[in-house]
């Protein structure tokens, strides 16, 4: 039998074969919900308040948030990480009004659960010129690292509500406001 | 150590509240939401949220080959070895940020017009859990172009044909794999497929065969001897022979999601649910574990039903929420049997059916069917059965009273 353990078999597939197995199975995938709403004004800027919630399993995989490496992300790891957290958040995303960039203010962090586990809430308000019309936003949030990430979107203005799911390939959006 | 676990248990403990961001579900009267508004905890030491621990192997061994690949970003061996890995993982907790994380690595490669046949296969193996057969199927094409004897595209092109119930094309691949993965592939690869054409006592004999000369292989290859064993004692109906086998594939792959599923399935048929919760325990990070671990709080008339109930489905509205087109037989079995909506079970089931023909995707469709007082909609499973000859004593019985009802139907004035 020794010797034709190699007839027998390829080192290298025996695992492959084991991963075919992985069939058939339904599973949460990566997901952030950005809902913006805009406070529309003809005299001041147009205010855009922003609430973020991204996974903390997705956090953790990008900027490590479990220091002790124990397996469990406590509100006082988090609570250090918030500012990287933000930095990281904030550099993924733009929001324009006709064609202008807005100024983002973070305006603080919470927890956030979800079905599929607990999120940091990021809230902020974005200052846009007066009298906007038209809002962009270009999101690009662990697209690098995850194609399969989806932004989920809603934006609320006046009466209207818009939503649009923000993937690598709608990844920029323009709404009327 | 749980690798990545009960965070969906950590949400019940929370107090009730109102949820701004899940979205209800759809057919079921729900209870309020079990989720509070955004908050700040209080104490330092306050856990929300499990995530794989740096002290596992894997991941250690994950972040070594990301650290590697940063180092050297242009080698398609590290990128390999890293996308594998993330697969493995992702497949053995259940999770699928790790198929996404796979793609990334991949990228590069494939935004070349004629990727390596390598990248074309791990990419054809996330399509695949994706269930995006066709696509994986296409890109499965295309390494064999570039190179017609790699044996790992054989074999997923085998397991993709299989689980659309092409079973005359999934021989032709079975037999593809001998040129460079060797015999006991094959007859693995064979086995599989007899057990789901009415041959499940050849498949037996022929994974008893190779399970004898396993013994000095990995862990994880002796375990996908002894699921595919345990499968197929389940088709002839030897529950005693099925249930040892999935008790030594967990202890040669212990926590593994997709085992752990299968087993749980195996106890609920068995009218042991208590047994589902204490396997489960730590797996409810997983939405195929969470749907057995709420099937059996159903079994059990637990009086936490109905919150299991609302995060199964919350969880399958973000599904829907993030425009992911896939329904599978877990759907089917919460709308039937969590939502006790047959309608909307058949119709999921249905357009599962057009996708994948595992014995799990006719047991569902028929039972279904059945629910729903729609004996007809099942017809192309059951022509489907008769076809293929698939022994299994439960889906068997099942096709011969749908048969039977169709048929007084017919002869009806």
């Amino acid at each position: 039998m020794r010797q034709s353990r190699g007839l027998w078999f390829d080192a290298a597939l025996v695992g492959i074969a084991a991963a075919l197995a992985s069939l058939a199975q339904a599973h949460s995938a990566s997901d952030a919900y950005l809902t913006l709403t805009a406070q529309n004004s003809t005299v001041s800027d147009t205010v855009v308040h922003g609430q973020w919630d991204i996974a903390l399993r997705d956090l953790d995989f990008v900027l490590k948030l479990d220091d002790n490496g124990d397996g469990r992300i406590v509100w006082g790891e988090l609570r250090k990480h918030q500012k990287a957290v933000a930095d990281y958040a904030y550099s993924n995303i733009v929001i324009m009004a006709d064609g202008k960039a807005c100024r983002i203010e973070p305006t603080g962090q919470a927890v956030d659960n979800h079905a599929d586990g607990a999120y940091a809430a990021l809230f902020f308000d974005a200052f846009c010129g007066a009298a906007a019309s038209q809002l962009t936003l270009d999101y690009r949030l662990f697209f690098r690292i995850d194609p399969s990430h989806r932004g989920v979107f809603v934006l609320r203005s006046g009466a209207k509500v818009a939503t649009a799911v923000l993937s690598p390939v709608n990844a920029r959006i323009e709404l009327g406001l | 150590m749980g690798r990545v676990s009960a965070a969906a248990l950590a949400i019940l403990a929370m107090p009730l509240g109102s949820a701004a961001t899940v979205a209800t579900p759809g057919a079921a009267p729900a209870p309020a939401p079990p989720f509070q508004a955004p908050y700040t905890p209080t104490n330092d030491d306050t856990v929300l949220q499990e995530v794989p621990s740096a002290s596992d192997p894997v991941v250690r061994q994950m972040r070594l080959l990301r650290g590697k690949l940063d180092a050297d970003a242009g080698s398609v061996v590290i990128a390999e070895q890293l996308a594998q890995t993330y697969i493995d993982f992702g497949r053995q907790i259940g999770d699928a940020h790790y198929a996404g994380y796979a793609e990334a690595v991949l990228a590069p490669w494939l935004l070349q017009p004629s990727p390596p046949a390598v990248v074309l296969v791990e990419y054809a193996t996330i399509l695949q859990y994706r269930h995006q057969f066709a696509d994986a199927r296409r890109e499965l094409k295309r390494a064999l172009h570039l190179d017609p004897h790699n044996a790992q595209a054989w074999l997923t092109l085998a397991t993709v044909d299989m689980v659309q119930g092409d079973y005359e094309t999934a021989g032709h691949d079975c037999t593809q794999v001998a040129v460079s993965g060797g015999y006991a592939l094959v007859i693995a690869c064979t086995a599989n497929l007899r057990s789901y054409i009415g041959q499940a006592q050849q498949s037996l004999s022929l994974l008893t065969q190779i399970d004898g000369q396993a013994r000095a292989m990995p862990a994880g290859f002796r375990s996908w001897l002894q699921g595919l064993l345990a499968e197929t004692s389940e088709r002839l109906g030897d529950w005693a022979q099925a249930e040892v086998h999935y008790r030594k594939a967990l202890s040669l792959t212990p926590e593994d999601n997709f085992l752990m599923v299968a087993y749980a399935d195996f106890l609920l048929d068995r009218k042991r649910p208590a047994e589902v919760l204490t396997l489960l325990e730590n797996a409810s990070q997983s939405d195929t574990a969470f749907l057995r671990i709420a099937l059996a709080k159903s079994a059990l008339a637990s009086p936490d039903l109905p919150l299991y109930t609302w995060i199964m489905g919350a969880r399958f509205a973000a599904l829907k929420e993030r425009g992911s087109d896939y329904f599978g037989r877990e759907q089917v079995r919460f709308a039937l049997y969590l939502q006790h909506d047959p309608h909307a079970a058949l119709d999921l089931a249905q357009r599962n059916w057009e996708v994948q023909r595992a014995p799990w995707d006719a047991r569902v469709l028929l039972e279904a069917a059945q629910a729903a007082g729609q004996p007809q909609a099942a017809f192309a499973a059951l022509a489907f059965l008769r076809k293929t000859g698939l022994q299994d004593p439960i889906i068997e019985p099942l096709a011969r009273r749908i048969d039977a009802e169709l048929k007084s139907a017919a002869l009806a004035p």
